[in-house]
Order: structure tokens, then C-alpha cells, then sequence
């Protein structure tokens, strides 16, 4: 079930609300780095493809992802470095 | 399962985009057992433009594009109009059930640049090789036409041009990575939600009727608008992305979509395969450097709009009007080429053969070749994904 809040707490958001495919993908795979090991960050999108990309690129990159969150248009991913 | 428990799994929840595009090379076939011909929407975006010039005026009754595909009826009387009216509505009741129709508006002019002119390359090389992301490709294929061969090939290195020429900087917003100390609250308007659904829900039941009632009037028509509508289910709710299919693999190393890509159509290939056995002709186009110069041009312009020809449907309908301008882009560039037919025709397509591999094969030869073919497919996508993420390792060892 989706629920409007999450018990985990990000360290950084990536606000790609606008931004249409590839972009949020591509930001994401770029922002992970920054992180330290164990930090998590969230990613915003209202581009429901990203639902087909986002997820699995982190996945594919080494990163691990904790909840994604499907919400009318808007969709979270918290994602740990 | 009760009522809610289905609704959240299937109608709110996206769906597993690999069953999803396999059940769409499936339908596809059907599609062409019933209708007699394959699941194809740029031809009729020509046709719109057609319509659109017919009405300022222009005469375009010896324009010779439109003699090869032709212009007579409306979209209503035609097969491939009412099928793409289904799945408009199929994409459209889809997002209005998961409530994901929400007017997201360009957020910087290089996006709407991006839209316009990728979707005028993409429309016009779609439309000089006789077909988009389906008919030369998704469903061309399965019909043994070489010409959909050439074009898969000339499409990813265009994409490959597209997702270079598309991460350059000028196209690259920068984004600001926030520090926070918690999620940011999504805001769902529950009330929205059930509005939404409702709608939804209204629009999907009358267009089934009308759909059903046309099919005991004119079986075609009324087949063709019950497929479209399951198509456009299918797309949306999977967010099936042919563009991201090729670009993807440039760009971040992911293949799902491809390999699901493949998989459909080698399924909608032995289906086609046994309508043919059963005496139908399969639709074969010509094989010549139009196939080739329009992939090429289709998957530069594809990755650079964001979206293909299918794609740019169920995400207008999202209300994304990025996509709205891809759309447009797509129907003024078909319209250009079908402007240029009659100069570039002589020299690059009509004087090429149209070779059906099942003719220029063998029956058996054809269908085997076909699977062959996809394997090699397979294999480059295996072999890429392998490659792509021994690099990226090579990479981050070097920076540590």
C-alpha cells in the first residue's frame, strides 16, 4: 500500500518536477556520487516513466532503493548510496 | 481479492512494463488477423496533416504520398483513425484512474525547442521509411518486412547521435541538490483522486460501447477501436517507451525495455507468421536508403523530443504538454516529408525492391532468418549491458 508519509528520513532531495525523460535518470545517477556511503536521497518526479528508469538505473549503479512512493502524478524515490 | 485491493494493483499501480509489451506483440497480431493490417499510427497522423492542409486550401489530391497511403473518409471511417481514437482513450482512462492527469508545464524554453524540432525529425524520418517505432519496426518486423530491419539498425545509431547531442550542457538544467532533514509531503487530493477515477471510469464504459456497437455495424472499425483502447491501456499503464528502449542503453546501460522490445516481437512474430500461412498478405514496404536515412533520422529525433510516436499519446494525455509539442512536431513533419515525397521518392525509395522475407526466403527460411535475427538482437544487448557496466566499474576504480 502507499501511504503519504515515510518513516525514513532522506539526507538530500532532488526536486525533478517538470523535467522529462531521460533528465531525472540522468540527475539521479549524477547526484548519488555526492553523497557519503549511507546516506539516502530522494528523488521528486511528476514524469511517470521515471517509474521504468529510476528505480533500476540505482539499482544497476550499485545504489539501493529503499521505497518508492506512487502518489497521483507525483512519485518519490528514497534511494541509499 | 476485493474491489479495492484489484483497483490499487491494477488500475492505480503501474504495470511490469516486460508482460505488459509482450501481451502488446500478442494483440498485435490479432490485430492483424482481424483488421488486415499491423498496429501503426504515423501514417495516420499524415493523414491528419493531409486533412489539416485540405482545410486552408491547399490541394493535395496529386500529392503522391498521400495516392501510397491514402486520404479518403475521416478518421472515424478508417481503421487505423478509430483504432488511434482508442487509444487515446485507453491512455487517457488509464492516467484518469491512477489519477496521473496533471498539466505539467515546460519548465525551461530549451525543453520546448527539444519537442518541437525532435518530433519534426522524428515524423518526417518515420514517414520516409514508411513507418515509426511500429510499423518499421515493432510490428514491421514480425511482418518479414526487410525494410523494418533497416530501420531497426539505423534507428539505435541515430539514438546513440540523440543521446550525445541531448546531455550536452546547453540541454542540461543544472539542479541543486538540497540538504533536508525529512521526505517532502506528497500532496494527494483524495477527493481529486475519486473524481479522477469516476471520469475515468465513464469515459472507458461509453467508448466500449460505442466500440462494441460499431463492431456489429462495421466489424473492422469497431475490432480496431476495442484493440486500440486495450493498446493505449497497455502503454500507459506500463509507460511502454520505445525511445527509452534504444536511448537507455547509451545513456545509463539499462535494457529491460529492449529486451521486452524483443520478446514482443518475436511472439507477434510466429502469430503473423501463421495469418500468412493462412493465406494473408503481410504488409511489406520498400528496402531501400529511404529505410535507413529515416531511421537514422527517427532515432536522433525520438531522443531528442523524449518521446516517439507512441510515446508522445499517453503522455499528452497525462497532460505533459512537452508532449503535446512532440505531437505536433511529429503530424508537421510527416506533413513535410509527404510535402518532399514526390522529389525524394524517384531517388530513394520507389525504384528499391519491397522485399518480403518470406518470399525472398522461403517460408521457413524467412521465419527462421527473422529469429535468428532477433537473437543476434538479444545477444548485442546482452553483450552491451556487460560491456557497459565493465566500464562504468573501470571508471570508479580510477576516481578512487
Amino acid at each position: 500500500m502507499q501511504s503519504n508519509s515515510s518513516t525514513i528520513i532522506p539526507d538530500f532531495r532532488l526536486d525533478m518536477i517538470g523535467e522529462p525523460c531521460p533528465y531525472p535518470a540522468v540527475a539521479t545517477l549524477e547526484a548519488l556520487p555526492q553523497l557519503q556511503p549511507g546516506q539516502i536521497l530522494e528523488v521528486i518526479s511528476d514524469c511517470p516513466q521515471s517509474i521504468n528508469n529510476i528505480p533500476i538505473d540505482a539499482k544497476n549503479h550499485g545504489y539501493e532503493v529503499l521505497e518508492i512512493q506512487q502518489d497521483g502524478p507525483t512519485i518519490r524515490y528514497l534511494i541509499r548510496r | 481479492m476485493n474491489w479495492h485491493n484489484f483497483k490499487q494493483q491494477y488500475l492505480v499501480r503501474f504495470w511490469s512494463p516486460v508482460p505488459a509489451v509482450i501481451a502488446a506483440g500478442i494483440l498485435s497480431a490479432f490485430y492483424f488477423g482481424i483488421t488486415g493490417t499491423f498496429w501503426a499510427v504515423t501514417g495516420e497522423f499524415t493523414r491528419w496533416g493531409g486533412h489539416a492542409l485540405r482545410w486552408l486550401g491547399v490541394d493535395v489530391s496529386h500529392w503522391g504520398y498521400f495516392q501510397v497511403i491514402g486520404l479518403q473518409g475521416t478518421p472515424l471511417t478508417r481503421i487505423d483513425g478509430v483504432m488511434i481514437l482508442g487509444m487515446f482513450v485507453g491512455c487517457f482512462s488509464a492516467a484518469l484512474w491512477a489519477n496521473n492527469v496533471k498539466l505539467r508545464l515546460p519548465q525551461h524554453r530549451i525543453r520546448v525547442f527539444q519537442a518541437i524540432v525532435g518530433g519534426i525529425i522524428a515524423g518526417f524520418g518515420a514517414r520516409l521509411a514508411m513507418g515509426c517505432n511500429l510499423a518499421a519496426f515493432f510490428t514491421g518486423i514480425p511482418q518479414f518486412s526487410l525494410h523494418a530491419w533497416f530501420f531497426a539498425i539505423a534507428t539505435a545509431i541515430g539514438s546513440l547521435a540523440g543521446a550525445k547531442v541531448s546531455l550536452l550542457p546547453i540541454f542540461r538544467i543544472p539542479v541543486q541538490l538540497q540538504k533536508v532533514s525529512s521526505a517532502q509531503p506528497l500532496n494527494q487530493h483524495a477527493s481529486r483522486a475519486r473524481r479522477h477515477f469516476r471520469i475515468g471510469m465513464l469515459l472507458f464504459i461509453a467508448f466500449v460501447l460505442w466500440a462494441v456497437a460499431k463492431a456489429f455495424d462495421v466489424p473492422k472499425l469497431g475490432y480496431a477501436a476495442l484493440f486500440g483502447l486495450v493498446f493505449g491501456l497497455i502503454i500507459e499503464r506500463a509507460q511502454v517507451c520505445f525511445t527509452s528502449a534504444f536511448r537507455d542503453l547509451w545513456i545509463t546501460g539499462r535494457t529491460q525495455m529492449a529486451k521486452a522490445i524483443i520478446a514482443g516481437m518475436a511472439v507477434g512474430t510466429i502469430g503473423v507468421y501463421s495469418y500468412v500461412q493462412l493465406g494473408m498478405d503481410p504488409k511489406i514496404f520498400w528496402a531501400g536508403p529511404n529505410a535507413v536515412i529515416g531511421g537514422l533520422l527517427f532515432g536522433f529525433g525520438i531522443v531528442l523530443a523524449g518521446g516517439c510516436e507512441t510515446g508522445w499519446m499517453y503522455r499528452a494525455v497525462e497532460g505533459q504538454v512537452h508532449f503535446w509539442l512532440v505531437g505536433l512536431g511529429n503530424i508537421i513533419g510527416s506533413t513535410l516529408l509527404a510535402l518532399a515525397w514526390d522529389d525524394l521518392a524517384p531517388v530513394l525509395v520507389v525504384n528499391f525492391d519491397k522485399v518480403n522475407l518470406l518470399q525472398a526466403l522461403g517460408p521457413q527460411g524467412g521465419l527462421l532468418t527473422t529469429y535468428i535475427m532477433l537473437g543476434v538482437f538479444l545477444a548485442l544487448v546482452l553483450y552491451w549491458e556487460k560491456y557497459f557496466f565493465a566500464r562504468e566499474a573501470r571508471k570508479t576504480l580510477q576516481t578512487i
